[in-house]
């Protein structure tokens, strides 16, 4: 097990791509493990106090990490536990393993997972799951559960998988969505666009793209694109 | 200074195949033994020497590339190379201008030709070329659609379409003419296109048929270096190797003893047979047969690779159907009176039937053609990205390797082509002749593509022995062509051992036509153009001075 704690307030953003088995290694490995600050290379001790306990597979992130983007990114195995908020970016490309998230997520949580769990007690902020620019698929397995609320576009071009949001979310849920999952427990703004198939299922109000069809148990679309995208209340 | 000392030289154009001899630079030009002394001395022994290499089309730079860019974001998470010693270079396909150089010279090629720009975005494609390290370049400026060349042409006022010709090239630095799809993407503003070389064109009573010949007649006339350049017809359709037949037919009414009067580019896209995508074929040996018959008439391969690729050109109606076939982005541009653009990515399947088939197509072309005739292209970004050229190579030269490859291909491809009974293995001196000699004859660059006294100092060396190599061990022949041991561009040491060692910049060549021509024939055209046009006559095209290092040629 590694704790880490930052040493200061960031001044601007941590790029660290730390992963559970970073615990795993030998003191003087982690100690020198790189990370950017700004546009500068620096070994992790520069920026945060590491206290290794044992060599179990996790991290420990306690104190502000709402700077320090990429945590989790590309995991496959181990826990990561984030004592108050995480930064942007937070278990992208994600394959196995958990992240638990105690505080609030940036955007881009999870973006483009292909396997694993993250869980968020507070809210997260936009882009949760989906693709990066240009990509044609978002995320593929595992599961995101997200105890509050989430801000725009979750779960874009999604393909397997499924995301739990208990509290609200925002505008352009599930847009080109191929498959998987996305529970909804409270209110959201506009669903499905261009859905393709998949599943939505929304427990409060919602505006519905108006290319669905009306179905005895919900409704199915996107008809623009062919779309067998199923749209439910959730009940 | 610099000499080569040792190395065994394939220089085609002066009849030197694989002979043992020394070549020295001095002021980025090859020069005799005599005027070189106690200077740099590069051994070369049993290594193959040659002339930089050259793409005659490829879109390196102007707005299609750069919209491209701007839709695929995806593309630019490839890196290429970090900042350091050079400038940073990313991109899958679609390439960064630094990126362009950098690649170009580590497989040995020093020279690239922009092959289609809209002339009010030129100062856009000048910019953009003058970003491209190391190598030499060239823009051609779009003219089969534009409102004037329509209307001189429907006229057959072929002293009118002169004059604006080069007073086009002038304003736009451009090196010659392009054509695409001519009459189609008018005919795209009004939601059509045109299906044959004989139908007309909406608005101005003119069909693709005159509006080709007329520019043959009006470049020929003007003497420009490098000939009417074209894009078919019917590109990309079942069935359309019957147009490009016809189209390249339209040669024989005219000559010119110092080369090509017609050059049709990426023919593979133009050569399918068929009636739909059920049915397509290949029309390779059909065309290969008419192009050997004749000796006017030049084009290069249009090979597609297997992988990632942007399609982007200049032929609206065409990209529409793309769009819609590969259900893939797209981004159409009308470009006021002058021309068109429609971009779309794309991906070649090797277990796509039609796909399989595309990619045999460009090599059969490549097989059969003879090499003073075809030159090796991708159509940059259209087909794949240019750094295939040495997979390209080596696939032309070792039938075993077409064998390894064609074992990923669709088996519809055997049905459809006749690739798999083609034994042809084109030898380094052809191959050589395909990406150095043809590309600078059908430009009519005549101090390139070749060592002769007073070429440019363009040379490369590659890490095989033209005397002893065996076709079999396509491996040798791949890697030798994607890692030079040396890449000399005007004299200066680029690349060594396949790494980037230095960045010089390169010369941009335009012409200068308007010797025998007067703009006062088509000023009150000229004046009435612009009342419907966004900028100033005064206001458009592109001084000398703006370029970094221009090279003015004067026709004739
Ligand atoms: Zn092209």
């Amino acid at each position: 097990m590694l704790v880490i704690r930052p040493r200061s307030d960031f001044e601007v953003n941590v790029e660290a791509e730390i992963t559970p088995e970073l615990a795993t290694k030998p003191v003087e490995e982690i100690r020198r493990f790189r990370v950017y600050y700004g546009n500068r290379l620096v070994p992790l001790e520069e920026l945060f106090d590491l206290e290794k306990k044992g060599d179990e597979e996790v991290l420990i992130l306690e104190g502000d990490f709402s700077r320090v983007k990429w945590v989790g990114m590309g995991m496959q195995s181990g826990e990561i536990i984030v004592k108050g908020n995480i930064g942007a970016h937070c278990g992208a490309f994600m394959k196995g393993g958990k992240i638990v998230i105690e505080g609030n997520a940036d955007d881009w949580l999870g973006a483009e997972m292909e396997g694993g769990e993250i869980i968020v007690k507070g809210n997260t902020r936009h882009l949760v799951a989906c693709p990066y620019w240009g990509d044609l698929e978002g995320m593929k397995g595992g599961k995101i559960t997200i105890e509050g609320n989430a801000g725009n576009y979750i779960g874009e071009k999604m393909c397997g998988g499924e995301i739990e949001i208990k509290g609200n979310a925002g505008d352009f849920i599930g847009t080109e969505m191929k498959d998987g999952r996305i529970v909804i427990h409270g209110s959201c703004g506009y669903v499905g666009g261009d859905m393709k198939g998949g599943e939505i299922l929304i427990g409060g109000s919602f505006e519905l793209v108006p290319a669905f069809v009306k179905m005895e148990d919900g409704f199915v679309g996107d008809v623009n694109v062919g779309g067998q995208g199923k749209v439910k209340v959730l009940k | 200074m610099l000499h080569i000392k040792n190395g065994i030289v394939i220089d085609p154009k002066n009849g030197i195949i694989g002979e043992k001899m020394d070549i020295f630079i001095k002021d980025g030009k090859i020069v005799e033994e005599v005027e070189v002394n106690g200077c740099k001395t590069i051994d070369a022994n049993g290594k193959l020497v040659v002339a930089g290499g050259i793409d005659l089309h490829a879109h390196i730079a102007g707005g299609k590339i750069n919209t491209g860019r701007a839709m695929r974001p995806e593309e630019m998470r490839h890196v290429r190379q970090k900042t350091g010693k050079f400038r940073a270079a990313v991109g899958r396909t679609l390439l960064t201008s630094p990126a362009i150089g950098y690649e170009y010279a580590k497989m040995g090629y020093t020279t690239a030709i922009e092959p289609a720009t809209p002339s009010i975005y030129v100062i856009h494609t000048h910019e953009e070329l003058d970003s491209i390290p190391i190598i030499d370049k060239a823009t051609l400026p779009l003219f089969g659609n534009w409102h004037p060349v329509l209307r001189y042409s429907a006229d057959k006022d072929i002293e009118k379409l002169k004059s604006f010709v080069a007073w086009v090239l002038e304003r736009t630095k451009g090196y010659g003419v392009k054509l695409v799809n001519p009459g189609g993407v008018e005919a795209w503003m009004y939601g059509g296109n045109v299906k044959s070389i004989d139908d007309t064109v909406p608005g101005f009573g003119v069909t693709p048929r005159e509006i080709i010949t007329s520019l043959i007649a009006a470049v020929e006339e003007l003497k420009l270096p490098h000939s009417v350049h074209i894009h078919c017809n019917n590109l990309g359709m079942p069935g359309n190797y019957e147009t490009t037949m016809e189209t390249i037919k339209l040669a024989k009414g005219f000559e010119n003893e110092r080369r090509q009067v017609l050059h049709v580019t990426h023919v593979q896209f133009n050569a399918y047979t068929g009636s739909s995508w059920r049915d397509i074929g290949s029309g390779a040996e059909h065309i290969a047969k008419l192009i050997n018959s004749m000796d006017n008439v030049t084009i290069d391969m249009g090979q597609p690779i297997f992988g990632y690729a942007t399609t982007m050109t200049a032929d609206c109606p065409w990209q529409f159907e793309l769009h819609k076939i590969a259900k893939a982005k797209w981004c159409n541009r009308d470009i006021e009176l002058e021309t068109g653009a429609g971009i779309v990515p794309y991906v070649y399947r090797p277990k796509n039937p039609v796909n399989s088939v595309q990619w045999a197509v460009g090599l059969e072309l490549g097989l059969l053609v003879d090499s003073e005739k075809i030159a090796v292209s991708t159509d940059y970004p259209n087909g794949g990205p240019f750094t295939s050229y040495p997979y390209i190579v080596t696939l032309l030269m070792s039938r075993k390797f077409r064998e390894e490859e064609m074992k990923k291909a669709h088996p519809y491809m055997e049905k459809a082509t006749s690739l798999s009974s083609i034994d042809k293995e084109k030898s380094l001196e052809e191959v050589i002749t395909m990406t150095r000699v043809t590309p600078a004859k059908v430009l009519g660059m005549e101090n390139k593509g070749h060592l002769g006294v007073g070429a440019d100092g363009d040379v490369v060396i590659y890490d095989i022995d033209p005397l002893n190599y065996s076709s079999n061990d396509w491996q040798t022949i791949l890697k030798a062509f994607e890692n030079p041991l040396y890449t000399i561009k005007s004299g200066e040491i680029v690349v060594k051992d396949g790494e980037l060692v230095g960045e010089t910049w390169g010369r941009t060549f335009w012409v200068d036509a308007r010797a025998d021509t007067t703009t006062e024939i088509i000023e009150a055209d000229l004046e009435e153009y612009f009342n419907y046009y966004t900028v100033k006559c005064c206001n458009y095209g592109v001084k000398e001075a703006w370029l970094r290092n221009p090279v003015r040629i004067t026709a004739g």
